[in-house]
């Protein structure tokens, strides 16, 4: 059991090392001088001078590195130049509001699609079980900035029941948060689906059934429950992934989160400001992961009595 | 006389499962191929000039004389463009799943079947990439190296390689405890002749699959980065950049914006649904059956 | 462990409970409310096309920006809608001798914080303007005047050469105080205007502006708060301005406009502007390249279908130019008129001996309504005369200055627009066709467009106090401008702004901006 865990914490560290050196090469390695990359496109020639001392930027790529590597310990990840302001803090200022959106498009992801899977789990192979897979597959298909603008010129424009951008009032959640769920649901739905069906047809439920156990009961109370693991799961990870995966909504609904904010320092070339994002996502994605990993064991004694799980 | 009439066989389970899969297998190549077709045979279709504006006739409705989907902002026959820029789309979809099918089956294959330490890096570096921030990574790269059609698929390739990688490893892991290999070993065949003469063609059959699927989410991502503004630079007519103009005329054309979206479902509806059911078809729960049971990481789905 | 012997130790249940319990509340606690809605009891919200990177113009000035900037900074004088200098800051702005202008500094005038105005402020502020590197006001003087301390806020602007439309210039030079200027853009800082900025953030584009409780002149601002916000995306503003998130709206294109039009709570505004938008040459080209040949660039402006792009794309909003520089200012000189001739490009480039010509087009995102169609249009149009166009687009705030002042990559025609804020041809004249060979050593030339008998006729101009020789000499200037083609084609735009009804008191001038002072809220 702690061997499991050392194993997921040491892979933890490992990706966000992976990440943040990835972006530190690509970005030293492209075309055009990286000088530009901290001081901004509108740099004076001493500015571009002063920049290369501080940042070292004639030595070696390895001294470079471990001073990038440093700075990142000490959270000081460079200074965004379109803000003027330390890059970290203004990707912190930010992150809430992605955290808000995410959390709001997984809750309802839970509430829709666990009952939907479900549903179609007792109705497999049916004509209807057939429409709601056919509507999931649709779900996961479609381009979410496509949802998101017909949902604007639906909910927004033609019916003017919430506001098209930004997140003024608790309504402007609404729209980019149901955008991203649409997906979600999509997926989860159909995790469930297929969970449900095949715990349904082991060997325990019909001992219950035998046992006069039936109905609602028997699928919620036997066959849900234990279906919960792998669903509680993909959850973890679906949820760890929405925090980059929400860069598009997020432009197209004008939302105040990181995934708006790294679309704009890449149009200005805010190297710092896109480094640090980057790296905060990385971090954050790869610690939701880390807690999803964490508590698998809990849920599933399989795994914590270190046996191999067959499912 | 069997007391299971036709009738009563007809409702059971394993035929109507049997049936629901080769619905959605028809479905979803009906869809794909009504996408598909018209694309490929562009050029020889009666379309007009993508390119071709007509400025006094722009913004017009579908329907109108000689333009099926409308024109856009400047006049250009939607349809063709929708047509041409799914050309663009497919071709990178296409070059991305080829490099990433190659790439993960070879890097799979190795890690499989050598096991070891070649196989800890390879997991490991799949494990770390499924959790990068990825759709930043793909911009931060179309930024820093231009937005060319061969950054884009390369750049989607590195992407996707991750799911073929993990289901090769997984099917070479089972092939490689069939008994037909130990004998090629003891006959004296090498070992990396074994795995490329005997062990990939067998899964080469499930990786089709799973490139269908890919192929899918690259034309997903594709229109997604076009939509942002990191596609290839204008006036490439990408499905994701038609749509992104045509939000500044929702109000008035909302076939720009529409159809072409659309479009897009279409394609990966079908693709999906084509993926779907021959997952679920016999031969397909057999091998997924074992390929979990192998590539249990906890945690992973 | 799954052992739970006897009841000791927390059951497995309880802690998942816990733990999720927890995770809960942390993930809760992680999250931002909303910004909440602005009060819309008394502010206006300005939603601009371009981000305004700072509140000052030492480098970069956008029509739309002014209206802003002026809110919180303000110069000795500024421009009315005849196009006539108003005294702002100066209480006397007058002309003593062909080279010195006297100016008095209105007693009355103080900054937000209390601060008086003073000559010092003037004097520091002229000096770094002129140390701004690719700054956009300052290749418009001619030369920048001395500032001689007089004593009691009284001073002379004394220069080499007389200035002729020294007080419609100095419209565009903001005076902060001398202790907190800098040789680079403001964001935030003290103002004289009616306004101070109450929040600025320049990566967004978003400020905050409130009333200057000091504020020393007439008419005192009435709206509370003003927002100013950044949104690129023109069919954003214009969702936002239909469902009210924001009240006034600029840079919206004709197919916007009209869809505006039907919308009850909304009105559209529009006057001929002063922009100039144009398809400039690159003169940065070596003596052998096809475009440094004058001939080649008439050829190649063949091709270009105007109709099209003025009746058709832009649906009739702007006017083709029919000279150097926009007609609606003062001393502009008609010099000709854009031909559309494929047939004639392509036999005169061919007579010319140019084939397989590749051009490389860059423009940023936002110059113009519809920039992004017209370039596409632009590829089409030179298909036929067997020119091959590659298009290269720039975000805003993105590394296009570089490209433009020749520090990047190589390109032929760039899309941009020349704002007007005085309302004279002259500046014009002045800011694009009279670089010299000295502003081309720091890169401050208009693109290379370095022509000296050019330069001298303006020079000459602005020093020429009598009217219809300064006219003239700049006919003279502009029709040799126009003969060297520098331009591939080149337009008028309206100045068009759409605002709520309830926001009123928007008087729109020709310069494309707006007294916030005077703006009231029903």
């Amino acid at each position: 059991m702690f061997r499991y865990l050392a194993l997921r914490i040491a892979q933890a560290i490992l990706t966000i090392f992976v990440t943040v050196t990835i972006v530190f090469l690509l970005i030293r390695l492209a075309p055009g001088d990286p000088a530009y990359a901290y001081a901004g496109p509108l740099a004076t020639a001493e500015q571009l001078d002063a920049v290369r001392r501080q940042f070292g930027l004639d030595q070696p790529l390895i001294v470079q590195y471990f001073h990038f590597l440093g700075g990142i310990f000490q959270g000081d990840t460079g200074t965004s130049y379109s803000f003027r302001q330390p890059a970290l803090s203004v990707v912190m200022d930010r992150l809430p509001y992605t955290i808000t959106l995410a959390i709001a498009a997984i809750v309802i992801a839970i509430i829709i699609s666990i009952p939907l899977g479900v549903w179609m789990a007792r109705r497999q192979n049916t004509g209807r079980e057939a429409t709601a897979s056919i509507l999931t597959i649709a779900g996961q298909s479609m381009p979410d900035f496509w949802i998101g603008i017909m949902l604007v010129t639906l909910f927004s424009v033609l019916l003017p029941w919430f506001p098209s951008s930004g997140f003024e009032t608790w309504g402007g959640l609404v729209l980019p948060a149901l955008t991203v769920a649409i997906l979600q649901v999509a997926v989860l739905s159909r995790i469930v689906r297929r969970e449900v069906a095949q715990t349904l047809q082991a060997p325990f439920i019909t001992v219950a059934r035998s046992r006069g156990v039936a109905g609602a009961g028997l699928v919620w109370g036997y066959g849900v429950r234990n279906s919960l693991v792998p669903v509680v799961t993909a959850l973890g990870t679906r949820f760890a992934g929405l925090l980059n995966g929400v860069v598009v909504v997020e432009v197209v609904f004008g939302w105040p989160g990181i995934g708006s904010l790294v679309v704009r320092a890449l149009e200005t070339r805010d190297y710092p400001l896109i480094q640090s994002t980057v790296v905060v996502t990385a971090i954050l994605a790869v610690l939701v992961q880390l807690v999803v990993d964490l508590v698998y064991p809990l849920l599933d004694p399989r795994v914590r009595l270190g046996r191999k799980v067959v499912s | 006389m069997s007391a299971v009439t036709d009738s009563v066989f007809k409702k059971s389970a394993v035929v109507r499962a049997a049936r629901a899969t080769r619905v959605k297998i028809i479905v979803g190549a009906v869809l794909t191929l009504i996408v598909v077709v018209p694309i490929v045979l562009a050029r020889v279709l009666p379309v007009p000039d993508p390119n071709a504006q007509d400025v006094f006739l722009r913004l017009a409705a579908p329907g109108t004389e000689g333009h099926l989907f409308g024109t856009d902002q400047l006049g250009r026959d939607l349809f063709s463009r929708i047509l041409y820029g799914g050309q663009v789309s497919l071709l990178i979809g296409v070059m991305a799943v080829l490099v990433s099918g190659v790439l993960g089956v070879v890097l799979g294959s190795l890690a499989g079947y050598y096991g070891g330490k070649v196989d800890a890096v390879i997991s490991r570096l799949i494990e770390a990439q499924l959790s990068l921030p990825l759709l930043m990574m793909l911009l931060l790269v179309v930024a820093l190296f231009g937005s060319s059609i061969p950054v884009i698929a390369f750049v989607i390739a590195i992407a996707n390689w991750p799911e073929p990688a993990r289901l090769t490893r997984a099917m070479v892991l089972v092939e490689r405890e069939k008994p037909y290999v130990a004998a090629a070993v003891v006959l004296g065949v090498k070992r990396f002749a074994i795995l490329l003469k005997h062990v990939i063609p067998n899964v080469i059959s499930q990786a089709v699959v799973l490139a269908l699927l890919l192929l899918a989410q690259a034309v997903l991502l594709e229109s997604a980065l076009s939509f942002l503004g990191a596609g290839p630079q204008r006036p490439f007519a990408t499905w994701g950049r038609i749509i992104s103009d045509g939000q500044d005329f929702i109000g008035s054309a909302w076939w720009i914006v529409t159809i072409p979206g659309l479009v897009i479902a279409f394609l990966v509806i079908g693709v999906n649904l084509i993926g779907d059911g021959l997952q679920q078809g016999s031969v397909g729960a057999a091998f997924r059956r074992l390929a979990r049971s192998v590539t249990a990481m906890p945690g992973r789905k | 462990m799954t052992r739970t012997p006897t009841g000791t130790g927390p059951t497995r249940r309880a802690v998942l409970g816990g733990a999720g319990l927890l995770g809960l509340g942390l993930a809760l606690t992680a999250c931002a409310g909303p910004t909440g809605k602005r009060d819309t009891a008394n502010t206006v919200t300005l939603a601009l096309n371009r981000s305004l990177v700072s509140l000052d113009n030492k480098l970069n000035q956008f029509d739309a920006a002014v209206t802003v900037q002026r809110a919180v900074r303000q110069a000795l004088t500024a421009i009315d809608e005849k196009l006539q200098p108003a005294l702002v800051l100066a209480s006397a702005f007058d002309q003593t001798s062909p080279t010195e202008w006297t100016v008095q500094i209105n007693p009355k005038a103080v900054y937000s914080d209390g601060r008086r105005v003073t000559v010092e402020d003037v004097k520091v502020a002229m000096e770094l303007y002129q140390k701004v590197e690719g700054s956009f006001v300052a290749p418009q003087f001619p030369e920048f005047p001395e500032v001689i301390d007089q004593g009691s806020g009284k001073f002379i602007l004394r220069s080499q050469e007389p200035i002729v439309a020294l007080p419609w210039l100095m419209s565009n030079i903001l005076i902060t105080p001398a202790a907190d200027n800098k040789a680079a853009e403001l964001n935030s800082g003290v103002g004289s205007g009616p306004y101070v900025v109450a929040e600025a953030d320049t990566g967004t584009g978003n400020y905050t502006f409130k009333i200057n409780e000091k504020y020393w002149a007439e008419p005192k601002p009435t709206v509370e708060t003003v927002y100013v916000r950044f949104m690129p995306e023109e069919s954003s503003r214009v969702t936002s301005l239909r469902t009210a998130d924001v009240d006034v709206i600029d840079s919206i294109a004709a197919d916007s406009a009209t869809q505006l039009q039907g919308w009850r709570d909304v009105v559209v505004e529009s006057v001929v502007g002063t922009r100039f938008d144009h398809f400039f040459f690159n003169f940065r080209k070596p003596k052998n390249h096809p475009l440094s040949d004058p001939e080649v660039r008439r050829a190649l402006s063949y091709a270009v279908d105007g109709n099209a792009i003025a009746n058709g794309i832009m649906s009739g909003s702007v006017t083709p130019a029919t000279g150097v520089v926009p007609q609606t200012l003062i001393g502009w000189a008609e010099t000709g008129k854009f031909e559309f001739d494929p047939g004639k490009a392509r036999s005169e480039l061919e007579r010319l001996g140019v084939s397989n010509l590749d051009l490389t087009f860059i423009w940023e995102s936002g110059e113009f309504p519809q920039d992004a169609a017209t370039m596409e249009a632009m590829v089409e149009f030179f298909k036929p005369v067997g020119v091959n166009v590659k298009l290269k687009q720039f975000e805003p705030g993105g590394d296009i200055s570089k490209w433009r002042r020749g520090e990047a990559g190589d390109w032929d025609v760039l899309g941009n627009g020349y704002g007007n804020q005085t309302g004279l041809a002259l500046t014009t004249l002045q800011g694009m066709y009279a670089s010299t060979a000295e502003q081309a050593k720091t890169h401050d030339d208009y693109h290379g467009f370095i022509f000296p008998d050019i330069a001298s006729l303006v020079r000459r101009a602005s020093a020429e106090s009598d009217e219809a020789k300064r006219n003239g000499l700049m006919a003279q200037a502009q029709k040799k401008a126009w003969d060297q083609t520098p331009s591939l084609w080149a337009f008028v735009p309206n100045a068009v702004l759409a605002h709520r009804t309830s926001v009123q008191g928007l008087s729109l001038t020709p310069i494309n901006s707006y007294d916030l002072a005077k703006v009231t809220r029903a």
